[in-house]
């Protein structure tokens, strides 16, 4: 009798699998890994999980939970088996995504400046207006190479289609690119004789291109610009990337508490010479707790003055103060009209259905479609305040239902998407989980977007969250070139 | 450099250098006792002494027994000076200045802390105990040795180096008082009869007994070992020899000057001190006076370059 291969009860009929299709046989691009996994077989790979839980351990790769007990660090739930994309398709996805931070960029800028978009009857001012990411501190500012956002996290989902849909853009703080590159090297260190036989685009050149990036955004372009990283500090659930980040680029890991802005109108950190003038800073920290002489007046994160400073253009600060406006799921639904209106190209990347509430019509469908539909808050991120209509209890409809009666420019609303699954160890087996995709793009003087980016993988059985503040877990991401 | 990271990696170096001398002294502590007979008026009760930590200690447990001793030395998160808390306190500085140094670095300390901490259990016997010593010890030293080999001489460099040669002046100082118990006027007999092997395990604590060898070549004794412990300058461990590794660190750093003639000053103290001409009850203030002299010098560095003592005002000027 035949050994049962490790694939024998892999049932991928809910959603579409990334690695298997429909009939049991693996996808071309994914053959070699599927096979190779074969070749392994099940008590091998859950070796190689212990050692990737040790090497976890050992790099302390963390991120941080917030409890009533305290901040707990936890060691990253990473998934072993990687999440592959064919080099072929991700080419058009890349394209699709420089496309799209371009059209975002043009967007903010836009409104902050002649606000044309607006004038032209395709966005309704009020929409601007009401955003909560909307700063009026910010009106009439020019950041070089016209670039608010310079590190934008979007999320991708591939639907039941099969097709990859564009589901948000993360414009504010987005963060999980440390992670991506970890993964890698777990990976290298658990599979090394996998990644030999396969052509696998490299993730690790990241600091060097975000690096290279902020240079370009320093306001003297003479000197060897002064970088640093802003972080809130250890408490935040981010500080890792934080770190990881600043060290990988050999910048500044700075505290507002760090920082000094003189009456010269200028950011200087306080080193063991004196003061030291800072050129570019890569701030980790929200909006509202940049600068308590503007925003927050308690906010001990931040540093009195620097909007003045970045007002003066004596600093830039990535991602610019106010870019937010733009990381709105309401603004979401008018990207596609953006990318055509500033760009005058047609979208490369789908978004997905987006019903606005604002709009009395369409919030009269998804009031009669709640338990169908996924209904988010527009400006709350890490997947908090959602409403997953198939998931959710009588109880949460009703709230929900008066949520948005109370105040519909605050939701919106989409189909319920079959996001695509992926083999993941659980339970000693291989079982379909449902991921996503968070590829990072940068753009100052030039765009790049990472080979992949964070597959996040919702690790209970069925469920459609992938955060890793909320039960979510990680994949190594290939992009895999077959050609030879 | 930001006043905050000098800050850390000093901290990070005393509470490391802290950790393996605790390690060190407890060790060396636990073989002298296996070698003494009943009746040496020495115990663990000494070791409290040093470590500065009696009262502490009596306000937990009443009997200084080898399983209270080391446990409260060792494991008791309570005990801000325990081996477990000063790992604990080296691994938060370095997690917090990762981009300063390498990456194994940071590895290596998590890799040491996560031991630590799943070890635990195996203190309360010997023989845990003692592999356990060895691992942190061992730790400690490729930590040490991978610094050295991967490490810039840069200013990140150099405050590490402070923070360790502080560090290790006190604790050498420290350990130094073990003498006004071996050389008290009123010891007993017993004492005396074993008097070589006490003052080879107050070397052996300071890993020094083959240096004191080459150097002082002579039977051992104890004036000669305050000596070699106090005087020598080129046994890593001895106080002068940290004061000097302090002293050119502190001359490469911006705005020191100031510092200098303190530096040379407390250097000339050292090696005034004459062992010979010295009461038992007269070293032990020379040795505390020697500990608050570090303890003063430790405020001076921080209030020229660390970020919670500099003043706006001051700021302001540069």
């Amino acid at each position: 009798m035949a050994t049962p291969t490790i694939w024998a009860d892999y049932r991928a009929d809910k959603a579409y699998d990334e690695m298997i299709a429909a009939g049991g046989k693996p996808r071309d691009a994914c053959a070699s890994l599927s096979q190779y996994l074969q070749s392994l077989g099940m008590d091998a790979i859950k070796g190689r999980l212990s050692a990737a839980e040790a090497a976890i351990m050992e790099m302390g790769i963390t991120f941080t939970v917030y409890s009533d007990e305290g901040n707990i660090d936890r060691a990253w739930p990473f998934d072993i088996i990687p999440r592959l994309i064919d080099f072929q398709e991700w080419q058009i996805v890349e394209a699709g995504l420089k496309q799209r931070l371009k059209a975002l960029n043009c967007f903010i800028n836009d409104v902050y400046n002649q606000q044309q978009i607006i004038k032209d009857g395709l966005v309704p001012a009020d929409l601007i207006n009401s955003s909560s990411n909307f700063r009026k501190e910010c009106l009439g500012m020019q950041p070089k190479f016209g670039t608010w956002a310079n590190i934008c996290g979007s999320d991708l989902v591939r639907a039941g289609d099969g097709k990859l849909y564009v589901l948000e853009d993360n414009l504010r703080v987005p963060s999980g690119v440390s992670y991506m590159i970890e993964n890698r090297v777990i990976t290298k260190r658990i599979f090394p004789e996998l990644l030999e036989n396969l052509n696998i685009l490299p993730v690790d050149d990241y600091p060097t291109q975000l690096f290279e990036m902020l240079a370009s955004l320093a306001p003297d372009t003479d000197d060897t610009p002064q970088i640093a990283v802003l972080t809130p500090g250890i408490y935040n659930s981010a500080y890792f990337e934080h770190a990881f980040l600043a060290q990988q680029m050999g910048a500044e890991l700075v505290e507002g508490g760090d920082l000094l802005v003189k009456d010269d109108d200028c950011v200087y950190m306080r080193t063991i010479k004196g003061l030291e003038k800072v050129d570019v800073i890569y701030r980790r920290i929200d909006d509202l707790f940049l600068d308590p002489e503007v925003f927050h007046k308690d906010s001990v994160l931040g540093v009195k003055g620097l909007m003045r400073a970045w007002k003066a253009g004596n600093v830039a600060l990535a991602n610019a103060p106010g870019a937010g406006v733009a990381d709105d799921k309401v603004v979401y639904a008018y990207v596609p009209e953006m990318i055509r209106y500033y760009l005058n190209e047609e979208p490369i990347l789908p978004n997905v259905p987006t019903y606005l509430c604002s709009n009395p019509e369409q919030c009269a469908y998804v009031l009669a479609h709640l338990p169908e539909l996924v209904v988010k808050p527009a400006n709350e991120s890490g997947g908090y305040g959602m409403l997953v209509g198939p998931h959710a209890t009588q109880k949460e409809i009703k709230q929900f239902h008066k949520l948005i009666q109370d105040n519909p420019r605050n939701y919106i609303a989409q189909p319920t998407l079959a996001l695509s699954t992926c083999p993941t160890l659980c339970n000693d087996k291989l079982e379909p989980r449902h991921i996503d995709l968070r590829p990072f793009i940068l753009q100052g003087e030039n765009s790049f977007v990472t080979a992949g980016g964070l597959t996040r993988v919702a690790l209970r059985a069925g469920s459609l969250v992938v955060n890793s503040s909320q039960g979510g877990g990680s994949k190594d991401t290939w992009i895999i070139n077959r050609e030879q | 450099m930001l006043s905050r990271s000098a800050e850390r990696l000093y901290w990070m170096a005393r509470y490391l250098e802290r950790t393996e001398n605790t390690a060190r002294l407890i060790s060396a502590t636990m073989h002298l006792i296996y070698d003494l007979p009943y009746g040496v008026e020495l115990g663990w009760r000494n070791l409290l002494n040093i470590c500065g930590v009696e009262e502490a200690f009596y306000q937990r447990f009443k009997n200084p027994s080898e399983q209270n001793t080391t446990r409260f030395l060792l494991a008791d998160m309570s005990n801000q000076g325990s081996l477990l808390a000063s790992l604990s306190f080296a691994r938060e500085n370095i997690r917090t200045s990762r981009e300063l140094m390498p990456d194994e670095a940071w590895q290596q300390v998590n890799e040491m802390y996560l031991y630590a901490n799943n070890n635990l259990d195996s203190l309360s016997n010997r023989r845990g105990r003692a592999l356990f010593l060895q691992e942190i010890m061992a730790g400690c030293q490729r930590f040490t040795g991978f610094m050295a080999g991967s490490m810039s001489r840069s200013d990140s460099a150099r405050f590490i180096c402070i923070g360790r040669n502080l560090e290790r002046a006190d604790m050498t100082s420290r350990i130094m008082d073990f003498g006004t118990v071996l050389l008290a006027e009123n010891r007993s007999t017993k004492m005396r009869e074993y008097e070589t092997i006490l003052w080879i395990n107050v070397l052996k604590s300071l890993s020094a007994v083959l240096m004191y060898r080459k150097h002082v070549r002579n039977r051992i004794n104890g004036e000669d070992v305050l000596n070699f412990l106090l005087k020598n300058p080129d046994f890593p461990r001895a106080v002068v020899h940290c004061i000097e590794e302090i002293t050119y660190c502190i001359k490469r750093l911006p705005n020191a000057t100031e510092l200098f003639p303190q530096l040379e000053q407390l250097e000339q103290e050292i090696l005034a001190i004459e062992i010979k001409q010295t009461t038992p009850e007269q070293l032990h203030q020379v040795l505390d006076g020697l500990q608050a002299k570090f303890d003063d010098l430790h405020k001076q560095i921080a209030a020229m370059w660390f970020l919670n003592t500099l003043g706006e005002a001051e700021l302001e000027k540069n």
